[in-house]
């Protein structure tokens, strides 16, 4: 079973800024690593994808996914970036793993990222909201 | 071939969180579910944003009735994660005996809803009664029988008294006798058996596949448990079993869940005789939350609560997620649903554990003669009940 040395060592060049706390393992991927990265993490590791947390920053935008490697307790974070406020996008884990479906679509109607090849993307939360909430996690940041 | 679709919800008494089902039926055989929620979406994740630390705490507790301190306990490691923050040894098994006594009436209360959809009143009727007495306990420990106050970014809030431990002890002790009463009611019961064995089965493999947590995939035979897996607060100095069964069906989640009661009675009383013995500090001052990021879990009654801050260096989260178990445990419906009969929908969808809410359903559907369209899932899964009972018992 690999750990996370061998995770680090075999995905070394596809890993680009790294957090490594205690238990904790943040790391930068580019958009077009993504599915090799998370393959291996829930194939290969037996990771379980936790959720996923996405943010407006300064910058852009991110999407934090948060993988559990339960045998040890360890967490596996892969962090992807985009600079595009106005139109970001990047690819769908769902595909790969179907425990992402729902938290994709709530990060598309909450901010705004389009998850490309997403089986279903459709509104979860706010489809019936009498409001016609868009992007609320986006409204008081201004770009 | 003509398909049916049945609604289930926005609001039905099943359902904790106003969730709506759509079965699409094929004589009396479930071919298709889908769901639709966010009929609850109260904006936490925002609203903590606006709120201190302390205050983020006193807001998750509010998420659910039920789990209402296993979302602080979640919250307050988070926080705890951007600084590493140690608690005092007292505060950790408060935290423990809390979420454990918190384990043990969840677990009673889903034992008699079930035992009340399968048309076992009486089950249902035993399991609050022996669940009063932990409210009580919890309303000794922390003056509140619900929302219990207790987290604190460092610690906990409000000390056990040593003196009230004798008694509380003695409570246990009966709680503990009624619930092997009744697991072993259940275990002989033929009826039961031959109702909820082969339900909703929910394999590993979806199990794995939907990343489902809790007693959800425990009884699927996937063995995750946080207390295991990332002990935290006293789960690494006591002792007690991780409950994996195999099956995956109704059954086996009912069982994981009688079996985890007794695990979590055990804990319960090792905590209290630490308590009674070891004095000492239940807080350590936490001056301030550097900037970072840090990520809490806990496994609440239905499974691993997430919690994910990001701090900025002022006294407040600049981003907070919080994912509950139900959010991944859900969407097993989509096959544990398929194939089996309406009558055993009911039963299936509670097996995960969705909370209770006391309303109705609120769609109306009209039929070919222009009345009230009516499907009560209920009867239908009673009458299932009394079928088996008259084919087994004659």
């Amino acid at each position: 079973m690999p750990n996370k040395e061998t995770f680090l060592k075999e995905m070394g060049p596809r890993i680009g800024r790294l957090v490594d706390k205690k238990g904790r393992l943040y790391f930068e991927v580019a958009g077009k690593d993504l599915h090799e990265v998370v393959k291996y993490l829930f194939h290969k590791m037996d990771c379980r994808l936790s959720t996923a947390t996405a943010m407006e920053t300064y910058h852009g935008l991110e999407v934090l996914y948060h993988f559990s490697h339960d045998s040890t307790g360890q967490y596996y974070c892969p962090r992807v970036l985009m600079t595009d406020k106005k139109n970001p996008r990047m690819s769908s884990i769902a595909p790969i793993v179907k425990g992402a479906e729902w938290i994709e679509r709530e990060m598309t109607e909450m901010l705004g990222i389009t998850f490309d090849g997403h089986p279903r993307p459709e509104r979860l939360l706010t489809r019936e909201h009498p409001k016609g909430l868009d992007q609320p996690l986006r409204l008081r940041r201004p770009s | 071939m003509i398909k049916t679709v049945i609604p289930v919800g926005p609001f039905h008494p099943l359902l904790e969180e106003a969730e709506y089902f759509t079965l699409t039926v094929d004589g009396e055989t479930v071919v298709d579910i889908d769901m639709d929620i966010g009929w609850m979406h109260r904006g936490h994740e925002y609203l903590s944003e606006g709120k201190t630390f302390t205050q983020s705490i006193y807001l998750v507790e509010r998420i659910c009735g039920i789990c209402s301190t296993s979302h602080p306990i979640a919250c307050a490691h988070a926080i705890e994660d951007v600084d590493n923050v140690e608690i005092p040894p007292r505060a950790a098994y408060i935290r423990t005996l809390v979420g454990e006594l918190e384990r043990i009436h969840s677990h009673l209360l889903w034992l008699g809803l079930a035992g009340h959809f399968i048309g076992y009143d009486t089950l249902w009727m035993w399991a609050w009664k022996y669940r009063e007495p932990v409210l009580q306990i919890f309303e000794k420990i922390s003056g509140n029988r619900n929302h219990y106050g207790m987290l604190r970014v460092g610690g906990v809030g409000r000390d056990v008294d040593p003196d009230s431990i004798s008694g509380l002890l003695r409570i246990l002790d009966e709680v503990w006798r009624k619930i092997e009463m009744v697991a072993q009611a259940a275990g002989d019961d033929p009826v039961l058996k031959a109702r909820l064995k082969g339900v909703g089965v929910l394999s590993k493999q979806a199990a794995v596949d939907y990343c489902a947590v809790g007693p959800t995939a425990r009884a699927s035979g996937v063995p995750i448990d946080v207390r295991k897996d990332e002990p935290s607060d006293a789960y690494g100095l006591v002792e007690f079993k991780k409950i994996v069964l195999q099956n995956g069906d109704v059954y086996d989640k009912l069982v994981v869940r009688l079996l985890e009661t007794l695990e979590s009675i055990k804990i319960v009383r090792q905590c209290l005789e630490k308590l009674k013995a070891a004095p000492g500090a239940i807080l350590n001052d936490v001056k301030e939350i550097s900037a970072g990021e840090g990520i809490g879990r806990y496994e609440a009654p239905r499974g691993e609560v997430f919690h994910y801050v990001r701090t900025d260096g002022s006294n407040r989260p600049i981003r907070h997620k919080v994912r509950a178990p139900s959010y991944v445990n859900i969407p097993t419906f989509a096959v544990s649903c398929k194939g089996i009969p309406v009558a055993d929908v009911l039963i299936t969808l509670a097996s995960v554990d969705p909370c209770y809410c006391c309303t109705e359903r609120a769609v109306r559907m009209v039929d070919s003669h222009n009345l009230p369209f009516r499907i009560d899932l209920a009867k239908l899964s009673r009458e299932k009940t009394a079928r088996i009972r008259r084919e087994i018992h004659g």
